[in-house]
């Protein structure tokens, strides 16, 4: 099985290393193979003729990309976990509204609602959590995505991907961050029922609206619009002395439930204008004004 | 010898920032090759950039670029998958290793099949020379580090058209080096602009070279042409000569004067720095010489 060279090196042959090729050696002459390809040069280069490069190229690619991954953040592999592909999950841990402090800051939110709740303990306590948590994807979604605040907004504007999917994506997953952390916060409210849930309807319903608002307007003043629409509205319909709001009521969630159906056709059927809006018209204008 | 086809046209270029002109009518082409955008700040180089790199657009003109009109979304996608940019001050989630990073750059630049891309990540990383200190956190790489970062994601996919706003700012005299084999290798068969403040880049890498200044484009040409801008305007004098435009003690003790020469003076061969000099001072040279 091996043959020795005019030096009297022993190397070997080629029907051992065709063996080793195809697998067909037992696990002791396979070690003892691999052990004198390592200190061989001769016999590595005969054993890489009998290999196909593309299958060897592969078998390298495979094995860098098996030992060669570096660590990825605890967002990204929450995220990867839970089913979402791989390179969405980079796009969405790169959101800056998920952010730690982001989080901590919808969280103290909530938890200042909830106990302004427990501490009125009127007959309708739970208004102020209401009014508040429909913003919170709002303002999630305004700290999400846009110049002065995504560090890599500029480098993206130069990059292919759709910024309608991005913006859709980002928006997707701060709805779904808040919306979880505004449903955990409601479990503590004094009162439970169906009313604790009245948020979630208009809180989808403005989330939808901004980004309708969007294809139009520049995001940032889509989503202030929105939020100022959502005031006014509270404004309007709480009238004392009788401390609730039409918008809680079934009228009132029946609407929101409408918008939000509505402006999602209208962002879908204008999803190009979001496009051409964004990355080449108005919003870099005003980025470019801040670089210079 | 061919002169290659343009592979960038623009077309009187226009663009303003309230009262401010930072482009006025800048139209030139470039050929697949490196061309240095010089410019004092201010002059309109990152706008000039950012227009080509599809990031804003013109007020008017129009830029055609590998056949692409940006003007177009789909055509401007295409375009953008196409170019590599690097962005003057380039911003990053610092939380991200470089790996993450550039990883999350070729997302943007949808590489979505995981082994492919990783593997475009990896060879982009160890062109820039970062391949050891690829799992380390942005926030831990030195400047220069982040700049190589910065230039790592523009070279993913192998573009056709490479924007690099100020690549060598903070680099150290060794990087730079590197830089420039790197970027004058990228030179062959890509079109490279790239913007700077130092003259001896231009002279060591550009073939083509442009100068902006006021948003007005002053000069295309060669560094050779530009440097022969200065032909019989400097000399040199034992005393800095009043006269000059601008003028320098040099480490031989002379003094390199750039202007308008007195009759008789020890005229020098000009640089490519003289020449710059002398086009944007060239107003108060002209009045001198009324």
């Amino acid at each position: 099985m091996r043959e020795a060279d005019a030096a009297g090196a022993w190397h070997a042959d080629g029907e051992v290393l065709a063996a080793y090729r195809d697998g067909r050696l037992d696990t002791a002459g396979r070690w003892s193979v691999e052990a004198h390809l390592t200190s061989c040069a001769a016999c590595r280069l005969q054993a890489r003729a009998l290999v196909d490069p593309a299958r060897l190229r592969r078998l390298r690619a495979t094995l860098i990309e098996a030992v060669d991954v570096p660590r990825t953040g605890m967002v990204e592999r929450l995220l990867v976990r839970l089913g979402v592909a791989d390179h969405t999950a980079r796009l969405l841990a790169a959101t800056p509204a998920l952010r730690g402090s982001w989080l901590l800051a919808v969280a103290a939110t909530l938890a200042f609602a909830v106990l302004a709740a427990w501490v009125s303990r009127g007959p309708d306590a739970t208004l102020g959590f209401l009014c508040v948590a429909p913003l919170l994807p709002l303002a999630g979604i305004a700290v999400a995505y846009g110049p002065g605040i995504d560090p890599t907004y500029e480098i993206g504007l130069a990059a292919p991907l759709r910024s309608f999917r991005l913006l859709l994506l980002r928006a997707a997953t701060v709805l779904g961050t808040s919306t979880l952390l505004a449903a955990a916060a409601s479990l503590a409210l004094p009162r439970l029922g169906w009313g604790a849930a009245a948020w979630l309807l208009p809180s989808l319903g403005l989330t939808a609206c901004s980004l309708a608002l969007a294809t139009t307007v520049e995001p940032l003043r889509a989503i202030g619009i929105t939020a100022g629409a959502w005031v006014a509205a509270l404004v309007v319909t709480v009238a004392p002395p009788e401390p609730s709001s039409v918008l809680f009521a079934v009228a009132g969630q029946v609407a929101f439930a409408t918008l939000a159906l509505l402006a999602a056709t209208v962002v879908l059927l204008r999803r190009g204008h979001l496009e051409s809006d964004r990355g080449f018209d108005t919003t870099p204008r005003f980025a470019a004004r801040r670089l210079r | 010898m061919t002169t290659p086809a343009p592979t960038v046209l623009a077309r009187d270029l226009t663009m303003t920032f309230g009262r401010t002109r930072a482009l006025d009518g800048v139209s030139f082409e470039l050929v697949p090759g490196v061309t240095g955008l010089l410019g004092p700040n201010g002059a309109g180089k990152t706008t000039l950039l950012r227009v080509l790199a599809t990031v804003s657009a013109p007020d008017s003109g129009s830029v055609h670029a590998l056949g692409l009109d940006p003007r177009h979304t789909d055509q401007r996608l295409d375009m953008r998958g196409r170019l590599g940019y690097m962005p003057q001050e380039p911003g990053f989630h610092a939380r991200f290793t470089a790996f993450e990073f550039v990883d999350y750059v070729a997302i943007l630049k949808e590489l979505h099949q995981r082994r492919a891309r990783h593997q475009e990540v990896r060879r982009v990383l160890e062109l820039v020379g970062l391949g050891a200190v690829r799992g380390k956190q942005i926030k831990a790489l030195s400047g220069g580090m982040r700049r190589r970062v910065a230039l790592a994601q523009a070279l993913l996919g192998d573009p056709d058209l490479l924007v690099l706003d100020e690549p060598i700012a903070g680099l150290d005299p060794e990087q730079r080096l590197r830089f420039r084999e790197l970027v004058s290798q990228l030179g062959e068969g890509r079109t490279v602009l790239l913007s700077t403040h130092q003259t001896e880049d231009v002279v060591a890498l550009a073939q083509q070279v442009l100068v902006l200044h006021l948003g007005r484009l002053r000069f295309v040409g060669t560094p050779l042409e530009l440097a022969g801008l200065a032909r019989g305007h400097v000399w040199q004098s034992q005393e800095r000569d009043p006269g000059a435009l601008a003028a320098w003690r040099t480490g031989t003790g002379q003094h390199r004067n750039i202007g308008n020469p007195p009759p008789g003076a020890d005229l020098l061969e000009p640089t490519l720095e003289d020449g710059y000099l002398l086009l944007l001072g060239g107003d108060q040279v002209q009045e001198a010489a009324a």
